[in-house]
């Protein structure tokens, strides 16, 4: 029942790119690993001072291997939960597994796109397209397309845009 | 009349106005920071009218190096003697030309012209000061010109001043009960009372609550400034073009919302006015954005401060065309909505005419938000967690930052979804039958006036409220 709900009645979904997990993953693990280091660091220094006690300095390394466990876990869930559609007169947004959104922007009322892309999303080849309209509500960012569909969505939303122009 | 792009100054005593202003403020900060009356200084009490000198000086400085010039295409704004800073606004941005005369300005008979351009908060232009003919001259032209219109025909003049329909005069009465019986005035007022009266009571060390009593008088006085005094004599206009709202008792502020830019339009009933079914309306500009918190109530989003409410609908009728016609059964929360809101469920509702789509939200104080379709500017459909335990999911129109927000929480998620998509179709229909409104044509926009002009027949009466 929740797919049905957030289609669009057009929808052919595009979806964005795995890659957005991987990097999302590998973002996480590296959070993971440092407090596993942090955890070895104090257990090395701090170990023979807190006899009996010392369990509990690898409560952060625990809790960075969870951390590193749920990002994998939950990264591709979330990656698959986001999509866009191009129907006829509108640009059609989605994404989230527990906020669940869905946002329609008519072509006319885009009054700018932005691309934005990180060092390490530009190193896995995604970026960030963001639309804005003259309400700041609207605030539809589509995280983890591919860098030339990037390119090729904000050409095309941009001449779109122009070409239903309804002002503001 | 001087050739079109000449370069223009403001009026030679706005350097001196703007002078004293910004003297007295210094005088006034060194004389607090300075000034210490167990240890007199020489410096300290010498730096003082220096401090207003130099205030005084920077003013005049100011006034040297402020030009304005207006071409064919353009507004250009030149100030600055190190950090030059040169402002161009293209005729077709403008979103609203206001003129205001602060007190101290309108004494001298000058007044200040401000100009709203669409996006982020540094959108807004001030030239000051002018004399209040220059400034109506000014507006005249940027108004005509944002529509498209020349500035001037063959003979070389202006188009005279067009005929204005006075719509409604709040009378000062009102606007006094208005404010008497607003929540948070009352609120405050008890609570400066009553801090009043807890000070007598602990006689000993009542004094400590000084601190707590003069701030929360502070507000009681500035609520009746902002509200009663920025209000009186507020006066709503019709033009060709746009309303105009004239209003202030100390300083006068004028301000022009084009029929075209009314991005949409709030309606807010406070519940002890609902007795008197007095409304307030508010008004979405792109450019105004949000009211600031420090406004207390008065701002130039307001449309209306106070009017009995068949008057407000009839002055909504102005900006919005037919907001009753056609209107669809009202969309409600289910009742499985109740734990987001166990009171408030039953007063939300969203629902649609052939031109608008309404919200009403809230049972204190009751919001009702109208959005015509073409102004729609993204629809989202949205569900939390807890809202998909219960099945329901929440609807929002966006709209320009400002004060109407268009949403409905916690329907039954089916029928969010197509509240949603049948919006969506709405506002593209909208779109398709209203001429796009490119930025340079808005001309085409003046089709719902036309609509409006022939509802109104009778164009000259002046109808005022019953309280």
């Amino acid at each position: 029942m929740r797919e049905d709900l957030f289609t669009s009645p057009a929808g052919v979904w595009t979806p964005i790119s795995p890659r957005l997990a991987t990097a999302r993953g590998l973002v996480g693990s590296a959070c993971g690993l440092f407090l596993v280091l942090v955890s070895l660091v104090l257990w090395l220094q701090l170990a023979d001072l807190v006899d009996g006690w010392a369990w509990l300095l690898w409560l952060p390394g625990a809790l960075g291997l969870a951390l590193t466990a749920w990002v994998w876990w939950w990264a591709p869930r979330n990656r698959r939960s986001w999509g866009y559609a191009e129907d006829e007169d509108d640009f059609v947004v989605r994404g989230g597994i527990m906020f669940r959104r869905l946002v329609v922007v008519p072509y006319g009322r885009m009054q700018f796109v932005d691309v934005q892309s990180g060092p390490l999303a530009r190193a896995l080849g995604f970026g960030t397209v963001t639309l804005h309209t003259a309400s700041t509500a609207t605030a539809a960012a589509i995280p983890g397309v591919p860098l030339d569909e990037a390119t090729r969505l904000r050409d095309r939303l941009t001449d779109l845009g122009e070409g239903h122009g309804a002002g503001v | 009349m001087a050739p079109a792009s000449e370069a223009h100054r403001t009026h030679p005593l706005s350097a001196l106005l703007q002078g004293l202003i910004w003297g007295a403020g210094v005088a006034v900060a060194l004389a607090w920071q300075l000034l210490d009356f167990d240890d007199l200084q020489w410096w300290a009490l010498a730096s003082i009218p220096a401090g207003f000198l130099g205030g005084l000086a920077a003013g005049y400085v100011s006034w040297l190096f402020t030009r304005y010039v207006i071409d064919d295409a353009e507004i250009r704004v030149e100030r600055g003697i190190l950090f030059k800073s040169s402002r161009r606004i293209p005729f077709e941005r403008l979103q609203s030309v206001d003129i205001n005369e602060p007190l101290i300005a309108r004494l001298v008979g000058l007044s200040e012209l401000t100009i709203e351009m669409a996006g982020g908060s540094d959108s807004r232009t001030r030239l000051r000061f002018l004399t209040l003919v220059e400034a109506r001259r000014l507006r005249r032209l940027l108004l005509t010109r944002a529509h498209g219109g020349s500035p001037r025909d063959e003979t070389g003049e202006l188009p005279p001043e067009e005929q204005r329909v006075v719509l409604h005069v709040v009378p000062p009465d009102q606007i006094i009960y208005g404010t008497l019986l607003s929540l948070d005035f009352v609120g405050t007022v008890l609570a400066t009372l009553g801090s009043v009266v807890a000070a007598f009571l602990l006689e000993d060390i009542g004094w400590a609550l000084l601190p707590l009593i003069l701030p929360a008088s502070w507000a009681v006085v500035q609520m009746i400034m902002t509200r009663i005094v920025a209000q009186w004599n507020f006066t709503l206009s019709r033009g060709e073009r746009g309303l105009r709202i004239e209003r202030g008792l100390l300083s006068r502020s004028s301000q022009t919302i084009p029929y075209d830019r009314v991005q949409g339009v709030g309606v807010v009933e406070p519940i002890v006015w609902r007795r008197y079914r007095w409304a307030r309306l508010d008004v979405d500009v792109a450019g105004y954005g949000n009211p600031g918190e420090s406004d207390g109530g008065v701002s130039t989003t307001t449309l209306l401060p106070i009017a009995h409410h068949d008057l407000a609908m009839r002055i909504v009728e102005e900006l919005v065309p037919d907001p009753e016609r056609g209107t669809t059964e009202p969309v409600r929360p289910t009742h499985r909505s109740r734990l987001f809101a166990p009171i408030g469920w039953r007063y939300r509702s969203l629902a649609a005419t052939a031109h608008t789509v309404t919200t009403a939200t809230g049972w204190i104080t009751r919001h009702r938000s109208i959005v015509p379709h073409h102004k729609v500017q993204s629809v989202e459909f949205s569900q939390g967690p807890l809202e998909r335990r219960r099945g329901v999911a929440s609807v929002e129109v966006h709209t320009p930052d400002g004060p109407v927000s268009a949403q409905i929480k916690h329907l039954d998620a089916a029928v969010a979804r197509t509240v949603t998509f049948e919006e969506v179709e709405r506002a593209r229909l909208a779109r398709r039958t209203q001429p796009p409104l490119a930025a340079s044509s808005a001309d085409a926009s003046i089709a719902p006036t036309i609509s409006r002009e022939s509802s109104q027949p009778s164009g000259s009466t002046t109808f005022r409220g019953e309280p």
